[in-house]
């Protein structure tokens, strides 16, 4: 009789332990996707700054802004390209710390809802004990 | 290197692990072993469309640079416009490199633009080759194994 409403306040506390769970592994789904784009993006640019840097001097740069192709200075696209790549690997770090919080935040609520799970079944076992 | 030694690591471990891995350990193993394997038959399909279109632009490339100046012809609008008009400069093309640059070059440095991709994606493709032959041996290893099992079980059940 006791028992009754303490079962169902582990219920819900696991039920909130797991809605948390779910919240943090969507959290690490949209973190890998970003993190996805963002490496291709980085490999792009790298790709870019390749090119640009195998050109002699002279050569002409051109850059697609919208429906309009504007000449740019070669040092400009090159500086360009690269502070660019510098501005991804910095969101790419800060991604991988992010990443391993989330993940450290999943294994813990993981535990905790194991741990309700089992005080669960030590009560219904209990329960149908006496 | 270093990852392939630990791929050739990882493989091992599997087989010795997966006698004593449960059937249901198997089958959810076995199913993620299968989707690696699709992603990275895709990603084969991705180059070798890519190399391709590669190709065709190379091919493209030599094309023009065989024709005379002021030489007539159509050029698209649209996938079903054509518009006559004469070739103007054939000695310079404006190549795209990515992230909305484009660069001026010469047609042969075009074609060796051309051909530096082709070589790069051949050599990517190679290597997601091998890749993925070892992950299909691991895929398929786990198969025998859960069958193996499931003959086990059933006979005694």
């Amino acid at each position: 009789m006791a028992a009754a409403p303490a079962l169902r306040e582990l219920q819900r506390d696991i039920e909130t332990q797991a809605s948390a769970l779910s919240k943090v592994q969507k959290d690490i789904a949209k973190n890998h996707q970003v993190r996805k784009q963002y490496t291709i993006q980085l490999g792009e640019n790298e790709l870019v700054l390749k090119e640009l840097d195998i050109l002699s001097e002279g050569a002409n740069v051109y850059k697609l802004i919208g429906p309009v192709l504007l000449k740019q200075d070669l040092a400009e696209a090159r500086a360009n390209v690269r502070k660019r790549i510098e501005y991804i690997s910095a969101e790419l770090k800060r991604l991988d710390g992010t990443l391993k919080d989330l993940e450290g935040k999943q294994n813990s609520k993981q535990e905790a809802v194991l741990k309700v799970q089992q005080r669960i079944q030590a009560l219904q076992t209990g329960k149908s004990k006496s | 290197m270093a990852s392939a030694k630990g791929i050739e690591a990882a493989n091992t471990i599997r087989v010795s692990d997966m006698e004593k891995m449960s059937v249901d350990q198997l089958r959810v193993l076995k199913e993620q072993s299968d989707i690696e394997v699709n992603l990275l038959q895709d990603s084969l399909n991705k180059i070798r469309t890519a190399a391709t279109r590669l190709e065709i632009a190379s091919t493209a490339l030599h094309d023009l640079s065989l024709h005379p100046q002021g030489k007539k012809m159509l050029v698209p609008l649209t996938a079903s416009l054509y518009v006559p008009g004469i070739l103007d400069d054939a000695k310079k093309v404006l190549v795209d490199v990515g992230t909305g640059y484009f660069i001026e070059k010469t047609m042969a440095e075009g074609k060796d633009y051309c051909e530096r991709k082709i070589n790069l994606l051949k050599s990517n493709f190679e290597e997601l080759v091998e890749m993925t032959s070892k992950k299909k041996s691991v895929a398929d290893d786990l198969g025998l194994i859960l069958h193996a099992k499931l003959r086990q079980s059933s006979p005694s059940s």
